[in-house]
């Protein structure tokens, strides 16, 4: 069997790739990802086997924006406090205690403007948001200027005027930990870390003590690290002025139908020696 | 007034005969009988337009977390229980779906021209036909008859006045013609919806899911049957709970009464 094997089509970083499965798959010519991030691949051990590699951009970046856009949304209007007030035996609580943040003419700092940034800044145009982005590099002007957004070269910049924070980025040595005590302290108390990229973007013991000391109001994850969250104790599980949701970004049927076309396509593409729409290569 | 309170009926405007104004907070004002306070000679005032970008932003939010579950989701991330999460846990899409808007006023546009954004396709029903130019702004499709809206909507989102036209507007017959995969959302007033039918339909799958900032009464008694469905999101009337608008609706309704007792012409008054 393990001669007939020419492409793999992985489903939620199974099967696990190393050493051992590309020795024992010598005719294996692709492996396309269920989703965009590569971080848990090795992209230099899988391209030694001359084995191709794709991810699926394109089907996962508007359902990624869409679960952004409800987290800020969920956490500025504190939707997940409220509803259990809503619904629970104790109904004695003071209206002063429910109120939220508003959205709609705050400022949006997005961190990480590639295709999914700039998707959740087409969708926060529409909420009059004043948007802020910070990215490797600047979009072209008419890009800028379709969502209103300026561009912060430094991240500081970004993170002191934003009321809303949103990471965006993929997982790379030069991302890791990018936003730690020293990026929390720049933002301002009254804002708000939305968290949609990986979990080990952010210093998650920074964050946990930025939240429990009022540095930053509030934060939404829908992803950690790891994932999920250790059950003893995590003091991220326990903050009230935490939302944290199951990795849900790409997770609907419309979206898992598509990541499965786009992965399709580039492995056909590769198993004809063509060129793949999507293929990653090892940087 | 905050809240519909206090009630205001025959015998509290007889026993205050020095009453002028009464400043209600909020759009709504299907709590007070405009006729009676007008035989006694008492003016009324509202807070219309600042409330109705924080009600839109509500109504995607509802939209957003009832369509991605991430109330269900929450709470199998913080569960003491979750080992894993599965990996067949699915929502549904917003992007690319058909929004049904019933009451195109300004909160329901406001909301058009949030879920535009979205690429969502948009449908709306009002007892008039908007503007060309407004329509094509948002891409919204008129249809006349609201059948049409809900048999074609995935997500049904009320933003009617409370009438006695609209009373009930989405009954029983309403919920059986929306598609079994599709989600009401409702940011106007519970007597909107006959609640009893609600939930029959929620409890027999007739419609997918339900998102209420709005019941009938509020708070729903505790033994609720709405309180068991899963598929429910209920959230306290926060439509306009922000502290910005909060602020800026006392500010107005303090400058409505105070006009009301000068004698000067009333801001936002009610007629």
């Amino acid at each position: 069997l393990s001669e007939k094997v020419q492409a793999i089509y992985m489903w939620w970083h199974r099967p696990a790739i190393d050493r051992e499965l590309l020795q024992s798959l010598p005719n294996l010519k692709v492996i396309a990802n269920s989703g965009v991030g590569m971080d848990h691949l090795d992209l230099k051990l899988i391209a030694s086997f001359g084995v191709k590699m794709a991810n699926v951009p394109h089907a996962v970046s508007s359902s990624t924006a869409d679960a952004g856009m409800a987290l800020l949304l969920a956490s500025a209007r504190r939707l997940v406090e409220v509803h259990h007030i809503a619904m629970s035996s104790d109904i004695d609580y003071c209206e002063a205690d429910i109120l939220g943040v508003k959205v709609s003419g705050s400022t949006l700092g997005i961190i990480g403007m590639g295709r999914i940034g700039y998707k959740i800044a087409l969708r926060a145009k529409a909420f009059e948001m004043k948007i802020l982005y910070h990215n490797r590099t600047r979009r072209k002007a008419q890009e800028e200027q379709a969502v209103g957004a300026t561009y912060c070269e430094k991240i500081d910049s970004l993170l002191q005027q934003a009321d809303f924070v949103m990471l965006v980025v993929n997982l790379t040595p030069q991302t890791h930990n990018l936003i730690g005590k020293r990026e929390l302290e720049l933002m301002k108390p009254t804002a708000t870390l939305i968290n949609i990229s990986r979990g080990a973007v952010v210093d998650q013991e920074a964050l946990v003590m930025a939240l429990q000391t009022g540095v930053i109001r509030a934060a939404a994850l829908d992803v950690t690290y790891p994932e999920p969250l250790p059950r003893l104790d995590h003091p991220l599980l326990k903050l009230k002025n935490v939302i944290i949701t199951p990795h849900l970004g790409i997770k609907t049927d419309k979206t898992m139908y598509m990541i499965t076309e786009e992965a399709v396509e580039n492995i056909l593409a590769a198993l004809n020696g063509l060129p793949m729409p999507s293929e990653v290569l090892p940087s | 007034m905050w809240y519909h309170k206090p009630v205001v009926n025959k015998e509290l405007l007889q026993s205050l005969p020095n009453l002028r104004i009464v400043a209600s907070s909020g759009v709504g004002i299907d709590h007070l009988d405009l006729k009676l306070l007008s035989s006694f000679g008492v003016k009324v005032s509202n807070t219309p337009f600042i409330v109705s970008t924080d009600t839109a932003d509500l109504g995607m939010a509802l939209m957003l977390a009832s369509s991605r579950r991430l109330v269900e989701g929450y709470e199998m991330a913080v569960s003491p229980d979750t080992e894993n999460f599965p990996a067949d846990w699915l929502g549904t899409q917003v992007s690319g779906a058909t929004l049904g808007i019933v009451g195109m006023g300004t909160i329901g546009y406001k909301v058009a021209e949030r879920a535009k954004a979205f690429e969502m396709k948009i449908l709306y029903h009002n007892r008039s036909q908007r503007k060309k130019e407004e329509e094509s702004a948002v891409g919204a499709v008129y249809c006349k008859k609201i059948d049409d809206l809900l048999q074609q909507s995935d997500f049904v989102l009320l933003t009617v006045n409370l009438t006695p036209q609209t009373h009930k507007l989405i009954g029983k017959r309403e919920l059986e013609l929306m598609k079994p995969t599709a989600t009401l959302i409702n940011i106007s007033r519970g007597l909107v919806v006959d609640q009893d039918a609600l939930v029959e339909a929620l409890q027999n799958k007739v419609i997918k899911a339900a998102a209420l900032d709005v019941t009938y009464p509020e708070p729903l008694p505790r033994d609720h049957p709405l309180l068991k469905l899963k598929n429910l999101i209920i959230t306290p009337h926060i439509g306009s709970a922000t502290k910005k608008t909060r602020r800026t609706m006392m500010e107005e309704m303090t400058e409505s009464i105070e006009a009301g007792l000068a004698g000067l012409p009333i801001p936002r008054e009610v007629l």
